[in-house]
């Protein structure tokens, strides 16, 4: 491509006189209105390919003569000069869609977005005026994709469209402005279907429904569907047939009233309904009929046609339907739900949530019932908050499902704060506790493991299940949804049936890119607030991020190079000059006052930091008690400032006084714990100080896969609008007095050190083991269990000290100087000692 | 002694690192100055380049 460009550039202005090119341009710029967005008037997907790509080509080739036209010009300023050339740099980025040449129009300014026609995103320049306005809107009805400062880029999904509708967008709303007949036409197809078909769950058993008889027939006609409805005719001839009439009699009565009264809120047409509504219940249950009898179709605006599927199935066909154009809505009506029983809960008055809370909520309860979906809010934003008004507002049972024992307890302690709700009331089911609430409703709190473990449980959890799976549930509220594996997350939405559900989370991402999964299982994302926004209203702390970079020392990079295992991590953790860019920042930020946490994956590293420098520091290793008395130094004493911690840190210390953060190690490219341990520091004490800033570090050793690790890390957080400052040169770090690993002497001796140091030392949080119900890889884990023993081989050399051992003076733990000061003798003992003394005394005296 | 072609390299102290490991597998290096020069054969020059190009690439990330 560059070279035929290449060539291009050099033929063309050779051979054509100027004046000829000039020309060409001006033709060209006639014609912008039709390049440029909002799009050519045939919408692209009626153009055959061939057709495009000539069209570009042509665009390519005036654009090099123009730019060719353009390198003639001399006498330009510098500055013209050097835009000239970072534009020629930039532009074979963008390829096709490189359209620095167009002009911009006259009234560009005015214009600040800009759609584009093939693949539904929207481009809104931020830092327009007029951007706010847009913002709202653009938010309810597209999905943000990033963020940052300037320019804001969202897409317009199926999903978002329906979220759109449900809140009460009309389709000639969304497309009052002129938009490109390709997106018209996306934006018509998608709400067209929207609210058709409508998965309702009654008496434990899961239905899909509709006012049309035609949308279900025509689900029916596909395969997956139809395998998936549960009593076809030829099993209604065998004994089943029978039960199920039986069983369903009583049932009749009741089926009515949920099933009549949807029309009632569409039309309103309330009259009579418990005819049709029985006869549409009758032909549900015993034909499980979709062709409609003809007295029904009179009032065929009244009654709903619905066929019963399989619980495990529901999935399938809730993804099927999905693909064919007629998402499923899971409503819950939970107003006038009567089977139910209420569940007496409200936030105590002195609870006020925020406004961006409410707005959340607002959107899940838009019209009067209960929307299932995922609501994104940034760590420390007061997701719990969220989810206990919502379980306030539904006022049944409810399940709440999160990832750790610990977060159950912090779970329940939070129902308790907020709401009114008893103790009673509120159970917990983990591996330890098993409670039943009193009473016919209340709030079970559990782990995603203990409800989807499908081997091996205790008689008593068995019964707990029993227990969970035998009622219907008003609400379940899930926790940290984008941490569940979708395969227990089938397990937990199928066996457990809920009306409605409500996932929460702070960062939507995952490695494995099985979010779309998610939308199925769930519903759409509700909300997603803005981090810069709540930052800029002071509900969550403006945050500065930097990226250090650290150049590694020869002889490490040598090692590095050479060292082909895990190790290699090690060597890039253990970099002598990121030590004294730890030392220097933690230096620098005690002085101004802050609270500083350094966060280390690696657990070698994490203590070989903290006892050079002489600082507190904890890792899974750390005893109950002793971690105890740490935190509360840090959070009490002025002369604790700094703690070391692992990954431990990331998820269930809760430590509102930090508002400086250093990270040294990390887990790979995880954009998640990124966001997570930014959010540390998100609920800083101090954010709503005059000019308050938090600090988020992140050190690098230079030309080391850290690099990539590092990069890839921040795309997350730079979706939402942070921006990272790169820092190469640490001002006034060589200057400073007792710098660690100054001389190459010490160096060297710590890149031995770090050499002999086991492989397994180089692993990544390490020092944690989950305990039984939590998720892999959401160490929230308190329980920490004696270290494990390990049989490693060495050379009898090396045990008899011939190699490289030597007497080394270590500084010791700052932990155990912590421990004595902090245990004072019993009084019972020093008073023993005191009379001990003075007896002792007493008989030398008489002695003598 | 037949006389080498030999051009000064001048570079970081990282980079310089990657060349001595380079120079394992093939030799290139006439002369190790000090932590920021090198003199290398000048006919290995482009080789040179081009796979310290290579390998420094590999710690950058980007979105595709």
């Amino acid at each position: 491509m560059s070279n035929k460009r290449a060539a291009e550039a050099s033929s063309f202005p050779v051979k054509r006189p100027r004046k000829n090119a000039d020309q060409d341009a001006d033709i060209f710029i006639d014609n912008e209105d039709d390049v440029i967005p909002p799009s050519p008037p045939e919408s692209p997907s009626l153009l055959p390919r061939g057709a495009t790509i000539n069209f570009s080509a042509l665009t390519r080739r005036l654009a090099e003569e123009k730019r060719a036209k353009d390198r003639d010009v001399s006498g330009l300023t510098s500055l013209e000069m050097h835009r000239r050339q970072q534009d020629t740099l930039v532009s074979h980025i963008f390829n096709e869609q490189d359209f620095s040449w167009l002009h911009l129009k006259a009234d560009h300014t005015s214009r600040p977005i800009w759609i584009s026609p093939d693949d539904g995103h929207i481009i809104l320049e931020a830092f327009s005026p007029i951007a706010e306005q847009a913002q709202d809107f653009l938010t309810a009805i597209s999905e943000p994709v990033s963020r940052p400062a300037f320019i804001h880029e969202y897409k317009l999904t199926s999903y978002s469209l329906y979220a759109a509708v449900s809140v009460g967008l009309q389709t000639e709303d969304i497309i009052e402005v002129p938009v490109p007949d390709s997106i018209t036409s996306f934006i018509r197809d998608q709400t067209l279907s929207y609210g058709k078909v409508k998965l309702v769950l009654k008496h434990n058993k899961y239905y899909v429904e509709s006012s049309h008889p035609e949308t279900l027939q025509l689900l029916l006609k596909d395969r997956v569907i139809r395998e998936a409805r549960l009593f076809s005719i030829q099993q209604d001839n065998s004994i089943k047939a029978t039960t199920f009439t039986t069983s369903k009699a009583p049932v009749k009565g009741n089926l009515v009233i949920p099933g009549a009264r949807e029309p009632k809120k569409d039309d309103s047409t309330s009259g009579r309904m418990p005819g049709s509504g029985s006869n549409a219940a009758d032909t549900n249950l015993f034909t499980s009929v979709v062709g409609v009898e003809s007295d029904d179709i009179e009032e065929d605006d009244d009654s709903v046609h619905a066929f019963e599927i399989h619980d495990s199935k529901i999935d399938e066909v809730k993804k099927r339907c999905d693909e064919l154009k007629y998402p499923m809505l899971e409503e819950y009506d939970f107003r006038n739900d009567t089977v139910n029983a209420n569940l007496d809960i409200d936030l105590k008055p002195a609870t006020v949530i925020r406004p961006y809370q409410e707005t959340s909520l607002s959107k899940m309860f838009g019209n009067g019932r209960a929307r299932s979906g995922i609501i994104v809010l940034p760590c420390g934003a007061g997701k719990t908050l969220v989810g206990i008004t919502a379980a306030c507002t539904i006022k049944k049972s409810c399940l709440v499902l999160c990832t750790s024992s610990v977060s159950v307890m912090q779970w329940k302690q939070q129902f308790m704060q907020w709401s009114n709700i008893t103790d009673r009331q509120i159970a917990v089911f983990t591996a330890d506790q098993k409670e039943k609430f009193a009473g016919d409703s209340g709030i079970v709190v559990s782990t995603y493991s203990m409800v989807a473990n499908t081997h091996n449980r205790s008689h008593e959890s068995k019964k707990m299940m029993e227990f969970l799976t035998s009622r219907e549930w008003g609400f379940i509220l899930l926790d940290e949804v984008h941490v569940v594996p979708a395969a227990m997350f089938r397990r937990v939405v199928t066996t457990i049936k809920a009306h409605s559900k409500l996932g929460l989370t702070a960062t939507l991402v995952r490695e494995d890119d099985k979010i779309a999964d998610l939308n199925y299982m769930i519903g759409p994302k509700l909300y997603e607030a803005n981090w810069m926004d709540l930052a800029a209203k002071g509900h969550i702390a403006n945050v500065q991020c930097a990226e250090v970079w650290c150049p590694m020392t020869p002889e490490f990079y040598g090692q590095y190079l050479r060292e082909q295992s895990r190790k290699r991590m090690l060597l890039y953790c253990m970099n002598p000059n990121k030590f004294q860019a730890c030392q220097f920042l933690i230096r620098y930020h005690e002085e101004r006052g802050d609270k500083v946490i350094v966060f280390s994956d690696n657990v070698y590293a994490l203590e070989a930091y903290a006892r050079r420098l002489n600082k507190l520091y904890i890792h899974g290793g750390t005893g109950q008690v002793e971690r105890m008395r740490i935190l509360s130094h840090f959070q009490h004493s002025p002369k604790v400032n700094t703690i070391f911690l692992s990954k431990v840190g990331d998820t269930s210390i809760d430590l509102p006084e930090a508002t400086c953060l250093i990270q040294i190690s990390s887990h790979f490219g995880s954009r998640r714990q990124e966001a997570q341990r930014l959010g540390r520091i998100l609920r800083a004490k101090r954010r709503n100080d005059e000019g308050f800033n938090a600090f988020f570090y992140s050190l690098v050793s230079k030309d080391t896969q850290e690099m990539y690790y590092s990069t890839k890390r921040q795309q997350f957080l730079i979706d939402q609008g942070y921006a990272f400052k790169v820092i190469t040169h640490l001002d006034g770090l060589t200057e400073m007095p007792d710098l660690v690993y100054k001389t190459r002497d010490e160096q060297i001796e710590l890149l031995q050190s770090v050499l002999l140091a086991n492989e397994s030392e180089a692993e990544l949080g390490s020092d944690i083991r989950a305990s039984e119900g939590d998720l892999a890889g959401t160490v929230t884990s308190k329980d920490f269990g004696p270290t494990k023993f390990q049989r490693t081989t060495g050379s009898l050399n090396a045990l008899s000290g011939a190699q490289h051992m030597s007497y080394i003076e270590q500084n010791k733990s700052a932990n155990k100087k912590l421990a004595r000061e902090a245990a004072p003798r019993h009084k019972l003992f020093a008073k023993r000692e005191k009379d001990k003394a003075a007896a002792r005394k007493d008989a030398r005296a008489s002695g003598r | 002694m037949r006389a080498i072609k030999g051009v000064l390299f001048f570079c970081d102290p990282a980079v310089k690192q990657i060349l001595l490991v380079m120079n394992e597998k093939q030799s290139f290096i006439i002369e190790d100055l000090d932590d920021h020069h090198l003199v290398i054969k000048a006919d290995e020059e482009y080789r040179v380049r081009r796979e310290l190009e290579t390998e420094l690439e590999k710690n950058t990330y980007s979105l595709d």
